[in-house]
């Protein structure tokens, strides 16, 4: 029994990380070599876009930032524990990352909501948008619970999480830094695996073409032509 | 010619003779080198693992003076115990519950890394190390000057973060609180340190906990940041008079943080509505609304 648990947790912790990472890679080059421009978010705000508003926003705002949490504890651990090093500045931060994250669940629940109350959106609805909005569930729902009842998450993953994330990185990985995990948190680590694992075929994709050049390209002028004597 | 061809001859068998000696020699030495790493490998082993916990002729710290353990119990009971006490605890064994009571209810914690084969390593050497004299886990020396209150300031601030451990590991905090700490407390992936000190059983095992963090969670944190002893003294101090002062419960201090956490999310929403107040809304949607009101008046 001990020995199948070790296997397991190897698997788990140990492989899993490379094969989601493997496939990642296989599979966006693959996707964008043969169907380049099915690299979209396929909007549907034309559809319906009062619910959008509310689900789109807070949602790509929150996991914006919570997602760039997880990186700067992952690139800076140490900088980040000393950040953390009095507690009025780990309130602040904790605080201000739970607000994201929740901000992120609820702008998942509202998408999801929206998805199965309009009939039009059930149409264009596919398994894989289905699979993922449940994966991402699961995943922003870990978060926040480990976020609140194993705090403080952003002190001890720069001192466990980043350590791990490293020796995967390394190709030297060390799985004790999570094996006495409770639960949540290895749930929020392997569904991890499987969002980046199922990434290529989701709608997912449209996060690596995103125009980041529209944020320092020149301004553009639009002219309008409109016939003469009109106003406006 | 034959002089110089016995002399070569000689000179020859000399070199072979000292070339075997080399070669025995260097058998002999590699062939003893896996025990001689075996046993240092094993006392790494048990330094880092058990040590914190357990001495060889030292007396009891928060575990059992392991001397002599193998007269105590035979030894499948011994690798069985040392497997999963919590399991011989449940299944009502008398001898795991007796060693429980003696240490205040803490029940050893999973080791990382053990099989059988480790646990048998490891009761060999124990058997090794009662033999002598004075084994070399006979017990760490700390210092036993009555503790200040600045010793109990210095460990408020290591606990916290406020003052850094020199080997750059992380402030208790990020997982462990004390009542009474702060307003929101401190982590709770780790356990409520308030009563450690009364829980692990006085200032020499935890001291003696503290240089090498035994849990699986910590040890792979503390491994390679282990405290300093002058950090070891102030916590130590800090975790005594936690105990004594045993501030107010702050248990509710989760949901305080959730309920924070929930209205940052109102206000947010709020302020993403006013950023985004002339966000285009429909055309259909106004003109409906107009001609519902028309038809009203």
């Amino acid at each position: 029994m001990d020995n199948a648990q070790h296997y397991f947790d190897q698997l788990l912790f140990g492989v899993a990380p490379y094969l989601a990472l493997i496939i990642f890679f296989l599979g966006t080059i693959q996707r964008y070599r043969a169907q380049a421009f099915s690299y979209s978010s396929l909007s549907s705000q034309f559809l319906e876009n009062k619910r959008h508003f509310w689900g789109m926003v807070p949602m790509h705002y929150g996991i914006l930032f919570v997602l760039a949490g997880h990186v700067v504890a992952f690139m800076f651990p140490r900088q980040l524990l000393a950040w953390n090093g009095h507690p009025v500045r780990l309130y602040i931060l904790e605080i201000t990352a739970l607000i994201f994250g929740l901000l992120t669940l609820l702008g998942l629940v509202t998408t999801l909501v929206r998805r199965f109350a309009f009939s039009k959106l059930r149409t264009v609805t596919s398994t894989a948008d289905v699979v993922l909005h449940l994966l991402l569930l699961v995943q922003v729902g870990s978060g926040i619970y480990v976020a609140v009842t194993c705090s403080w998450g952003s002190s001890w993953f720069a001192a466990s999480a980043s350590p791990y994330l490293w020796s995967i990185i390394t190709l030297d990985p060390d799985i004790t830094y999570v094996l006495a995990m409770p639960f949540a948190v290895k749930l929020h680590i392997v569904n991890a695996c499987l969002v980046i694992g199922f990434f290529p075929f989701t709608r997912l994709v449209h996060i690596l073409v995103i125009p980041n050049p529209y944020l320092w390209r020149k301004p553009q002028v639009v002219r309008w032509n409109r016939a003469p004597g009109t106003k406006g | 010619m034959i002089g110089i061809e016995n002399k070569f001859n000689k000179s020859t068998q000399v070199k072979r003779y000292r070339d075997i000696k080399f070669l025995v020699g260097a058998l002999m030495v590699l062939g003893a080198f896996p025990l001689v790493a075996s046993a240092q490998e094993t006392a790494a082993y048990f330094k880092q693992n058990c040590y914190s916990c357990h001495t060889i002729g030292g007396g009891r710290l928060v575990g059992p003076d392991l001397k002599d353990v193998s007269n105590r119990k035979d030894r499948d009971w011994l690798v069985r115990f040392i497997l999963n006490p919590q399991a011989m605890i449940d299944r009502g064994d008398p001898y795991a519950k007796q060693i429980l009571e003696e240490a205040r209810g803490v029940v050893m914690p999973p080791v990382a890394g053990l099989s059988r084969d480790r646990a048998d390593q490891i009761l060999d050497f124990i058997e090794v190390e009662s033999a002598l004299e004075k084994s070399q886990f006979e017990g760490m020396k700390f210092s036993d000057r009555p503790f200040t209150p600045a010793d109990v300031a210095l460990g408020h601030a290591l606990f916290t973060g406020r003052e850094k451990f020199k080997k750059g590991g992380p402030p208790c905090i990020s997982c462990h609180t004390v009542r009474g700490l702060t307003l929101l407390g401190g982590g709770r992936l780790g356990v409520d340190l308030t009563k450690v000190s009364e829980r692990i059983g006085g200032r020499k095992p935890l001291s003696a906990w503290l240089v090498s963090p035994a849990t699986v969670t910590m040890q792979p944190v503390f491994r390679n940041n282990p405290l300093d002893a002058e950090e070891i003294l102030p916590l130590v101090a800090y975790f005594e008079d936690a105990a004594k002062q045993s501030g107010d419960d702050d248990s509710v201090a989760p949901l305080a943080f959730f309920l924070m956490g929930l209205a940052g999310m109102v206000l947010v929403l709020g302020l993403f509505d006013v950023i985004w107040k002339n966000r285009f809304r429909g055309v259909r949607r106004p003109l409906v609304a107009g001609g519902e009101m028309r038809t009203s008046i």
